[in-house]
């Protein structure tokens, strides 16, 4: 599945340009560190930190996606620094636990 | 220009977290029996106890400065510090406002207790004082130096509740003076660890819940007078102030 597809299936906003990359898995985590250490390339991260280096760290790790869950809003600083280093940034009125539920049911593992 | 032994992490009972023996007069009273000569109050998210630290220090011949600790939205913990109490109390309502209406579970979190000078208590902070205010790092500290507060990351170097752990490493041209280091850590290491920190001026304080480990880790300050205003020349390494991190491990507890 493509970030694409996936912002289509959970009915996710965009708000950054939307890449086509393939996602191969997901994380779910706060803590920036616990990315730094824990994530992988082509994951979707899903978090409620919004802070810009959310998308720094995304870039960095190659991740596929991020998904701010929880109706949380981005700050411009973040999404500036997401388009600027081509990171695709969508958001979510769900929770985390509810979309990483949907993202399993979708076959991301 | 002389030497001053500073602590400026300490946690009074109005901290959840603070043991009740913490009162600002058992602080200061410790304070002036180990050769501390500079202290600041950082209770979290709260400068209510203030006062109190004001007059216990003025009983006790300690040089007092004011403070709160604030966990920002992120929940990265910075350490404020203000010359006067009433710079404190301004900062501190600004940060009250943006605290979540939470109520203190007093069995699960402990007692947030107002005091005066002479150990009386003055009444109960309702409000859970732990909880990550609604405003950003950036504002935080954008706000605590306009209120002309010294700010410095608490515990960098923490897996918790520190600039590292939250966001992975220090942004750029954030509002800070420095950062504070644990016992658990070098600054060498840090650095190499943590290149965003290369050049960043280190302190170390005790942040201290219980009474045996108030002045633990000090930083010895040199400046012409214990102001915010020096403090910053200090950690800079300006005009011939400096500032110096004391590092002890647990081993070195007498």
């Amino acid at each position: 599945m493509t970030v694409s597809e996936m912002a289509q299936a959970l009915g996710l906003k965009a708000v950054t340009a939307v890449g086509e990359q393939q996602i191969q898995g997901a994380m779910a985590a706060d803590l920036i560190s616990d990315v730094l250490a824990n994530g992988a390339p082509g994951q979707v991260w899903l978090t409620i930190q919004t802070h810009r280096n959310v998308a720094a760290v995304a870039s960095t790790q190659d991740l596929a996606a991020v998904v701010i869950t929880g109706g949380r809003e981005p700050n411009n600083d973040l999404i500036a620094l997401a388009n600027h280093e081509s990171v695709t940034i969508l958001l979510s009125n769900e929770d985390t636990y509810a979309v990483a539920g949907r993202l399993y049911a979708l076959g991301v593992r | 220009m002389r030497d001053w032994r500073a602590d400026f992490h300490l946690h009074t009972v109005l901290s959840p977290c603070g043991d009740l023996a913490m009162s600002p007069a058992t602080i200061m009273a410790r304070a002036a029996e180990i050769g501390l000569d500079l202290v600041a109050v950082s209770d979290h998210n709260s400068a209510k106890n203030t006062p109190a630290w004001r007059d216990a220090a003025a009983a006790r011949g300690v040089k007092a400065l004011y403070g709160l600790e604030v966990r920002s939205a992120e929940e990265v913990d910075v350490l404020t510090v203000f010359d006067e109490v009433e710079a404190a109390l301004a900062f501190g309502q600004w940060v009250y406002a943006a605290l979540p209406d939470i109520a203190c579970d007093e069995r699960v979190f402990g007692e947030q207790i107002v005091v005066d000078g002479q150990e009386n208590i003055l009444g109960f902070e309702p409000r859970l004082l732990i909880s990550g205010i609604e405003h950003d790092l950036e504002t935080v500290c954008a706000t605590a130096r306009e209120h002309g507060a010294l700010v410095i990351g608490a515990h960098v170097d923490r897996g918790v509740d520190s600039i590292l752990s939250q966001l992975g490493w220090l942004p750029e041209g954030l509002a800070i003076d420095a950062v504070e280091v644990t016992r658990y850590t070098d600054e060498q290491a840090l650095v190499e660890a943590h290149p965003s920190l290369a050049g960043v001026p280190m302190v170390r304080f005790s942040d201290a819940h219980l009474p045996a480990d108030i002045g633990f880790q000090q930083t010895l300050f040199r400046v012409e007078e214990p102001s915010v205003a020096e403090l910053k020349l200090a950690l800079a390494g300006l005009d011939g102030r400096s500032a110096l991190p004391l590092r002890r491990a647990l081993s070195d507890r007498s």
